[in-house]
């Protein structure tokens, strides 16, 4: 009888709450940690790769994940939801496209995620996401970070952690942090974030790392040009990150 | 009653494989019936990083089928994380045509390179495919082929294929009267693309020996009405209180 | 298109973009008001100017307004021009089979940058991005030949109004069921100035 709500999605139990979405919320609270740090020049995005046994092939997935030029997700909780999502995600962005011929500026990105979230609390027959979701690109104003959570509530951040680690993460970060952090610095203070709750040894396969910049490209037509590129780094990258830690 | 004209490319595109990488070529005629209504318009479309496209037929058809599948395209990328192959793009491209029976007046050259290397196709407005290493298309497309007719060998070096392209276009400026203008080059090779947008310039304006400027108060007015987008900004009324505490 | 007839037409300037239309509305060559509007404004910075048949032009302005509207309150921020043209475009291609009769254009300026920019689109939506002007309507060919000998690069917001105005005055008087009068707009950062000129009315 104590748990007469614990069922259905959509019941509000007496005290008020859809205990459905908070067990998501701690389906995430077990999922592997994942960091974000907004600098004055870029964003960076990180997690840590972990896996049930040393026997699975760790270079076959990627946890940090591209979403348009411009924008970048990390998830923690479960993976498969997360999947979906940046699937949904990667539609959303190439749908804005398609119409306004430009990617979507970061918080439309973020609202349409949100309610792809939020439609599987309301739902028949569904279940809420077991993830939440840090988001990373550039708003009018510059670099920004939004995490995204199962009930499809979302917030922007400065700097914040996701999952297993999450509390002493973000003490961490609450005394490391800075708003004139440059990315280089953002980078390192992101790993030595994840180093804090790390198991065993990091090296370059065994964490993730995003970066959204803006940067001199190319435009499709051969022209110079400043945009904002999200792209992942590469295990040599990873690896020089963190031998200039030690 | 009598519908508006579509804006129609007249247009002469080419392309030519090359040892090593393939070229692509466009004027930039656009027309809507006899009169020129761009002079210098782009017809070398973005599919890929490793892809693009030259269309001819209704503007707006080649603009949106190749913005469709480009879309399609890096869905299709990111979710397999690598580079989508020409022969995928083609075929993306033919399924949609025949669907449409020839009502999406879209006549294409496609040329990307991929780990098959370079390769080049022509895809008509119902769907059907060739795969050629020298292409023409579009109405100048004679003119262009009497040049790769004449003078294409094998083995050919990338500053030949250039050179023989920015010709076939040329042909096709001065001896169709549906092409015009100037001449756009892509160039694609393993990893690298060069977009040439106006390569060559045969036809360029010369600058006016005369102002036709008038006499400020010529033209007779009946009424003038002035709408003021000077944006009053006011102060915080807070804003000096706080300024004297700190 | 000669159903109705119309004239519009943009150019650019330094640091400013003009946009004229005539004001007949008639039905082929009988001639029913003297005041129809087919320039709108899009927001502070943005005009459109649809030419075509009018029952389309009156639908579509509404259709494109709600468009921008719920953009702006979407994305807290004024549409720039040019992506506005692609949201025009895209709206256009979507009746790609059953097309609207309008030919539009587009003026305004860059609300972040005072940018002047100009396009102009068919009736399926293709973007023609120009530099220096655009025309559409049943007087095109002879816009064409006026803003071709008429317009030159650099015009200040004085000069710009009286080369739009005479481009227009002098395109559509020679042709008969466009006409009866005009209007310019030109757009600086500062002002909007919009003019009624007078025209033959025959």
């Amino acid at each position: 009888m104590v748990d007469r709500y614990s069922f259905s999605l959509t019941t509000f139990s007496p005290q008020g709450k859809l205990v459905q979405i908070e067990h998501a919320l701690a389906a995430v609270n077990q999922g592997i940690t994942s960091v974000g740090i907004k600098a004055t020049n870029g964003i960076v995005i990180a997690t840590e790769k972990k896996t049930p046994s040393p026997l699975v092939d760790i270079s076959s997935f990627d946890k940090v994940s591209r979403v348009c030029d411009s924008i970048g997700v990390v998830y923690s909780g479960m993976g498969p939801d997360a999947r979906l999502l940046v699937n949904e995600a990667r539609k959303a962005a190439q749908k804005y496209r398609r119409v306004y011929a430009q990617d979507p500026p970061l918080p439309i990105l973020v609202k349409d995620v949100a309610a792809v979230m939020q439609e599987y609390t309301q739902s028949g027959g569904v279940r809420p996401f077991g993830v939440s979701l840090l988001i990373a690109g550039y708003d009018h104003h510059g670099p920004a970070l939004y995490q995204v959570d199962p009930s499809g509530a979302f917030f922007p951040w400065k700097a914040t952690a996701i999952g297993k680690n999450m509390i002493s993460a973000r003490t961490f970060l609450e005394k490391r942090y800075s708003p004139r952090l440059e990315i280089e610095d953002a980078v390192h203070t992101a790993i030595l974030t994840l180093k804090e709750g790390f198991e065993g040894v990091m090296d370059e396969k065994n964490i993730e790392i995003g970066v959204a910049q803006m940067q001199e490209g190319m435009s499709r037509t051969g022209e110079k040009v400043q945009e904002v590129i999200f792209r992942v780094l590469t295990p040599l990258e990873v690896r020089d990150y963190l031998a200039n830690l030690s | 009653m009598k519908a508006p004209r579509a804006t129609s490319t007249g247009t002469t595109i080419v392309g030519c494989i090359y040892d090593g990488g393939l070229v692509l070529g466009a004027d930039t005629r656009a027309t809507e019936g006899p009169i020129v209504a761009d002079k210098n318009c782009e017809k070398i479309h973005y599919l890929a990083p490793n892809m693009y496209c030259c269309g001819a037929g209704t503007a707006a058809d080649t603009e949106f089928t190749t913005a469709l599948i480009s879309s399609n395209l890096e869905l299709h990328r990111l979710s397999t994380g690598r580079d989508a192959r020409v022969v995928t793009a083609m075929t993306m491209l033919k399924q949609m045509l025949f669907k449409y029976q020839g009502h999406i007046g879209a006549a294409l050259v496609l040329g990307g390179y991929d780990v098959n290397g370079p390769q080049l196709y022509t895809i008509a407005p119902h769907g059907s495919t060739d795969k050629l290493p020298y292409v023409t298309m579009g109405s100048g497309s004679m003119a262009a082929m009497a040049i790769f007719e004449s003078r294409w060998k094998k083995g050919m070096t990338r500053e030949q294929a250039v050179e023989l392209v920015k010709d076939a276009i040329e042909s096709g400026v001065f001896n169709d009267l549906g092409s015009g203008s100037n001449v756009d080059v892509c160039v694609i090779t393993k990893s690298k693309v060069d977009y040439l947008r106006n390569y060559r310039k045969p036809n360029e304006r010369e600058p006016k020996e005369q102002s036709y400027k008038f006499k400020r108060g010529t033209t007779a007015v009946l009424t003038t009405e002035i709408t003021s987008l000077v944006d009053i900004e006011t102060e915080p009324s807070n804003a000096g209180a706080s300024e004297g505490r700190a | 298109m000669e159903y109705n007839g119309s004239a519009v037409m943009a150019m650019k300037g330094d640091g400013c973009v003009a946009i004229a239309a005539d004001r007949r509305f008639g039905v082929q060559a009988l001639t029913l008001g003297t005041e129809f509007q087919k320039i709108f404004q899009m927001n502070k910075y943005t005009f459109v100017g649809l030419a075509g048949l009018a029952s389309d032009v009156i639908t579509l302005s509404d259709q494109l307004r709600y468009k921008v509207k719920m953009y702006e309150l979407r994305e807290e921020r004024p549409i720039s021009p040019e992506t506005f043209a692609h949201l025009a475009s895209s709206s256009l291609y979507e009746k790609r089979f059953g097309p609207w009769f309008v030919e539009p254009i587009i003026a305004g300026l860059d609300p972040k940058t005072g940018e002047p920019f100009i396009a102009s689109t068919d009736l399926i939506g293709c973007i023609n991005f120009a530099k220096d002007f655009v025309v559409s309507g049943t007087a095109n060919s002879q816009m064409y030949g006026m803003c071709e000998s008429l317009w030159e690069p650099n015009l200040g917001p004085e000069d710009l109004f009286e080369t739009i105005s005479q481009a227009m005055l002098n395109a559509i008087d020679r042709d008969c069921i466009a006409g009866w009068g005009a209007v310019v707009h030109v757009i600086t950062k500062d002002k909007i100035v919009t003019k009624h000129l007078k025209g033959r009315m025959d």
